[in-house]
């Protein structure tokens, strides 16, 4: 079953009076629980191509089915159940809010549909990835790793449906790369999650399903690993 | 060498920040400078031709008859060619109509046909004042006419003599304003002094005989001479350069009270110059980082923002003083009739200058820390978001020594007066601690509460967010708010206590200069007997052989020893008095004259039993030792008296006039005046009611003038949330992108936002109450002596108006956050 489609994704940016290509017709779909990564040079297009995935930017051109829904023409305040319910993600610089300690960033999103078992359901994540005792601690007072465990919490706590990850190991060293990547390979297993990163590590995309390859925001390959 | 293109680019790449930075400099100095200005100009109008405003060269002046000696000395002066003379009277009298069926109490002025030596009466008709005051004829101001439904033309009873209203006055050179008389003008010729037959002993009589000398006389000599003569603490003689004037002794005080609010507007405007500067050179911090890591030494970066500091303080401070005397025109609308009419309004040099020092003083203060601070960015910030967190270390307390310096020695600058200066510095020092203390102990306490909901919870967080100046602005919020609350609390408990609660039984007609021998057919009159007060004039010579200094008592801004005091003989106490120290009146220990004193006495100046007051009393010393010291309800509008001597005494001997207070229906007040006015012309009745009215609406004009000159300091308030909002504009936007990424509606950011402002506007809001409240009580009870209400429901709608302010200016500041969309905040952070 599809559960996210790109149908003819154009992105065009315009920087003063000059219009920059970023993507260009791209189509392709994601079943319902694969591993899909997004592969290809720096300035390929690969973030702007998950953005528009996600529904945090709208295209130029083309549309975005997440669920048989097109989203492409939907208002922010329309997107927001779909990024509440539907969607996690983990972005290579964490973006955790630094207001909040560890395990309210976690909750936060499960807060936000008012789930009275938000408290617990942190907790449990919490556990999983080996940060109980971090779960009072700000963003400023953990590490890269500890940070991105947190994110990775995050986007799981209201069990989405689809997860985009971006770039979720650039900023790590090599250990807790691996062990992020394990993590949320695993986690993805347990709760039969669609999972679309972006990357540019070949180790990682060996991992995965399928691996799309874009150069100057076109597809240009696309490869099936075998299970 | 500066780099001036580097200068160029940080004042024009500052934004927003660096005008919040320039309006708080102008906020610091323009109350002072309009007020200062305004000042000047009020002084330069009445002062232009001091001549004018005291209508002679040498002014003789007692409220008793003058003696024969001065009145001999002037007489010879005027013999010899010297000098000009004219004599006026001037004293308040119930006027009747030519029926007698209406009276009103008029301030009555009767002069001599020299009169005005310098200026000009000026009449409605435009006809010469003398040719038109001629014996029989009555000049008018226009309310006596609208009160009293006369025209010119008409009869009018001034005592025992029926003149003609033959014209209207305009313009009186020594009387610029007329709100300070209880009562329209009525010049009357001096030749119809003797028909009016109102010059009865111990009348309340002003006694004038004013000089004019030739040009080149040596005024002070001739001044002197005249005060050789006069009868010491009784009369005085001054000349028009030395004369006090009671309209400027009223503008000194009222703009001496505006200065205040002035320095209180400066101080919190400095809170947000601080605020404006730390926020605009966080902005910076990664510039100067890079700076410094391309070999920028620390003396390059602080002299080159020392230099943008200075541009934008210059541009602050030329706008301060250009709305500060723009705002000097907006003053005659503000002030509404209080001013005179012909004030002009002119650019004080002086005021100009002390702006300019003001302006720049408040900003190389209140900049010091900020620019200080840069020393402390390291190179190694380019590659951080994050600053370091700051230590209160040596400069900050050196800063902070400098600027309670620097505010006392500008408060006693424009204060003068050391000893009030000296409390206004405690008083606004300990209100802003307080206030500060009180924010740090709720949001100490707020940081702890556990809530569970999710907005309300993140509002709080919010309000500790790095760089936020949540506890600056409920500072100068709550500061400001207190001022503004109290001045219109105590407003209101006055307004009560004497105007709208006026007592059920409080006496509300006042006769005075009631003749001994008139006591009984007033009784018949007014069909009840009521207690009747001797009233002996006075003036007190020495404490305990001590001189009053008159000079220096003068100079005091509250009641003084150098004025005349009214005496009385009575052995018992009044209802509304009460012993203070020792049990009765006088004192079986005590030999020879004792006297009992009021406690307003005492705090003018420390007495005790026993101590020895000498008095003049119409020319014949008396010394009296205090015998008790006594207080009374100061609420109560019942007739009081300083100094109480033995009913068995030499007073009862003296020359002296009889008053009484009774309590009348108020559709019987005229009636009454009109009764005893056709029977005993020289007796004056005083409509307490009506006079209270009057003194109320000045009061409340006066209270209008301070409260928008107090608004400014509120801005201060509402610029520092502007300059919040800025300073913490990228962790706002940060917060509201990751809201919505992660599922938030844009109503779930804007409650965040709104909660955030509300509490802090609530916060705000409840301190200044608590404040305002504390303070407006112990200025009711304690000073003014009078039963203190609350006022809950206004209270709580200025509590409103100030959360609805702190929401609308915090929101509106937070609008293009709300409006952010995630995709470009997020692509600005990865492009980093």
């Amino acid at each position: 079953m599809t559960v996210l489609e790109a149908q003819n994704l154009t992105k065009t940016y315009a920087i003063g009076d000059r219009q920059i290509p970023v993507l260009g017709d791209v189509s392709f779909s994601v079943s319902a629980g694969e591993f899909l990564v997004v592969a290809g040079a720096s300035g390929s297009g690969k973030t702007t191509l998950l953005t528009l995935l996600s529904g945090l930017d709208r295209p130029t051109a083309g549309s975005v089915w997440i669920e048989g829904t097109d989203i492409t023409h939907l208002s922010e305040d329309e997107l927001a159940p779909f990024r509440n319910e539907t969607m996690g993600f983990v972005f290579q610089s964490f973006h955790l809010v630094p207001s909040l300690n560890a395990l309210e960033n976690v909750m936060f999103p499960a807060e936000l549909r008012k789930d009275p078992d938000a408290p617990k359901k942190a907790a449990s994540l919490m556990e999983r990835v080996g940060l109980s005792d971090r779960r009072d601690n700000f963003p400023h007072q953990l590490s890269g790793g500890e940070k991105q465990r947190v994110a990775l919490c995050r986007a799981l706590i209201n069990d989405p449906r689809i997860i985009f990850a971006d770039e979720p190991t650039g900023n790590l060293d090599s250990e807790n790369s691996a062990a992020i990547l394990k993590l949320m390979l695993d986690l993805r297993e347990e709760r039969g999650a669609t999972l679309v990163m972006v990357t540019h590590s070949p180790e990682i995309a060996a991992t995965a399903d399928r691996t799309i390859t874009l150069t100057d925001g076109r597809i240009t390959g696309e490869q099936r690993h075998a299970a | 060498m500066p780099h001036s293109r580097f200068i160029f680019r940080q004042l024009t790449r500052s934004g927003n920040q660096a005008a919040v930075f320039v309006l708080c400099v102008t906020l610091s100095i323009v109350t002072l400078v309009a007020v200062n200005g305004f000042g000047d100009s009020i002084s330069r109008s009445l002062l232009r031709d001091a001549r004018t405003l005291h209508s002679g060269d040498i002014i003789l002046h007692a409220h008793t008859p003058l003696s024969r000696p001065l009145l001999d000395a002037a007489a010879d002066l005027e013999r010899s060619g010297k000098a000009q003379t004219v004599r006026i009277y001037e004293f308040y009298s119930v006027v009747r109509s030519g029926m007698g069926d209406d009276s009103l109490l008029a301030d009555i002025k009767i002069a001599g046909p020299a009169y005005p030596f310098y200026g000009r009466v000026t009449l409605a008709s435009g006809r010469d004042f003398q040719s038109v005051l001629t014996p029989g004829a009555a000049v008018v101001e226009r309310p006596l006419l609208d009160r009293m439904g006369l025209s010119v033309g008409d009869p009018l009873k001034v005592g025992e003599a029926t003149l003609t209203i033959r014209d209207v006055v305009v313009h009186e050179p020594d009387r610029p304003v007329s709100f300070l008389s209880f009562g329209p003008r009525v010049f009357v010729a001096m030749s119809d002094l003797d028909k009016l037959d109102l010059l009865k002993r111990g009348s309340r009589v002003r006694h004038y005989l004013l000089l004019k000398t030739p040009e080149g006389t040596d005024l002070e000599r001739m001044a002197d001479r005249l005060r050789s003569v006069a009868v010491p603490g009784q009369e005085r003689v001054e000349t028009y350069r030395t004369a006090r004037s009671r309209i400027k002794g009223f503008f000194d005080n009222f703009l001496f009270f505006l200065a205040l609010i002035g320095i209180f507007t400066l101080l919190l405007s400095g809170i947000g110059i601080q605020s404006a500067l730390t926020a605009l050179l966080k902005e910076k911090e990664r510039t100067i980082a890079a700076v410094k890591a391309m070999g920028g030494t620390g003396r390059f970066v602080i002299g080159h923002y020392i230099a943008v500091v200075g541009i934008l303080g210059a541009i602050g401070t030329v706008l301060g003083l250009v709305l500060g005397f723009a705002l000097q025109w907006a003053m005659p609308t503000l002030f509404g009739g209080l001013l005179p009419d012909d004030l002009p309004l002119t650019l004080s040099f002086r005021a100009m200058l002390e702006g300019l020092v003001l302006g720049v003083m408040a900003v190389a203060l209140f900049a010091f820390l900020p620019l200080h601070r840069l020393r402390e960015i390291k190179p190694g910030a380019v590659f951080r978001k994050e600053s370091a967190g700051r230590r209160r270390g040596l400069p900050f307390y050196l800063a902070a020594a400098a600027l309670f310096l620097f505010f006392t020695a500008m408060v006693l600058w424009q204060l003068e007066d050391p000893r009030i200066g000296i409390w206004f510095v405690l008083g606004i020092s300990g209100l802003i601690l307080l206030t500060a203390l009180a924010a740090a102990a709720i949001l100490a306490g707020l940081r702890r509460l556990p809530l569970r909901a999710l907005a309300p919870r993140q509002a709080l967080r919010g309000l500790f967010r790095p760089g936020n100046a949540t506890r600056a602005t409920i500072v100068t919020l709550g500061a400001a708010l207190a001022v503004l609350f109290s001045i219109f609390l105590v407003e209101k408990n006055l307004d009560a206590a004497f105007v709208r609660s006026y007592p059920a039984d409080a006496p509300n007609l006042f006769f005075i200069d009631i003749q001994p021998d008139q006591t009984a057919g007033v009784s018949e009159l007014l069909g009840t007997a009521p207690r009747y007060y001797p009233v002996i004039r006075s003036r007190l010579l020495s404490v305990n052989d001590e001189k009053i200094d008159r000079e220096r008592e003068r100079k005091r801004r509250r009641d003084n020893l150098a004025r005349t005091f009214n005496l009385t003989y009575r052995d018992y106490l009044l209802d509304d008095e009460s012993m203070l120290e020792g049990n009765s009146l006088f004192r079986d220990d005590i030999d020879g004259l004792q006297v009992s004193v009021l406690d307003t006495v005492v705090d003018m100046r420390p007495m005790a039993i026993g101590d020895r007051l000498e008095f003049n009393i119409q020319g014949v010393p008396v010394t009296a030792a205090v015998s008790s010291i006594r207080t009374r309800t100061k609420e109560s509008i019942k007739p009081f008296f300083y100094f109480v001597f033995p009913e068995d005494s030499l007073l009862k001997h003296a020359p002296q006039s009889i008053f009484t207070a009774v309590r009348v229906p108020k559709d019987k007040i005229g009636e009454t005046q009109n009764r005893i006015a056709d029977r005993f012309p020289n007796i004056t009745a005083i409509d307490v009611t009506q006079a209270i009215a009057d003194f109320a609406d000045i009061v409340h004009r006066l209270s209008v003038v301070v409260r928008f000159f107090t608004l400014f300091s509120l801005l201060a308030g509402v610029l520092i949330i502007v300059s919040s909002v800025l300073a913490t504009r990228f962790a706002r936007t940060q917060e509201a992108v990751y809201f919505k990424v992660l599922g938030a509606k844009s109503r779930f950011v804007l409650t965040v936002f709104t909660l955030e402002n509300l509490i802090i506007g609530l916060i705000s809001a409840a301190l200044a109450l608590a404040i305002s409240q504390t303070g407006a009580w112990i200025i009711s009870v304690r000073v003014l002596d009078i039963a203190y209400r609350p006022y809950p429901g206004a209270s709580l709608l200025m509590g409103a108006a100030t959360v609805l302010l702190v929401v609308a200016v915090g929101l509106s500041a937070s609008l293009s956050i709300l409006k952010q969309r995630p995709v470009i905040f997020l692509r600005e952070q990865t492009e980093e």
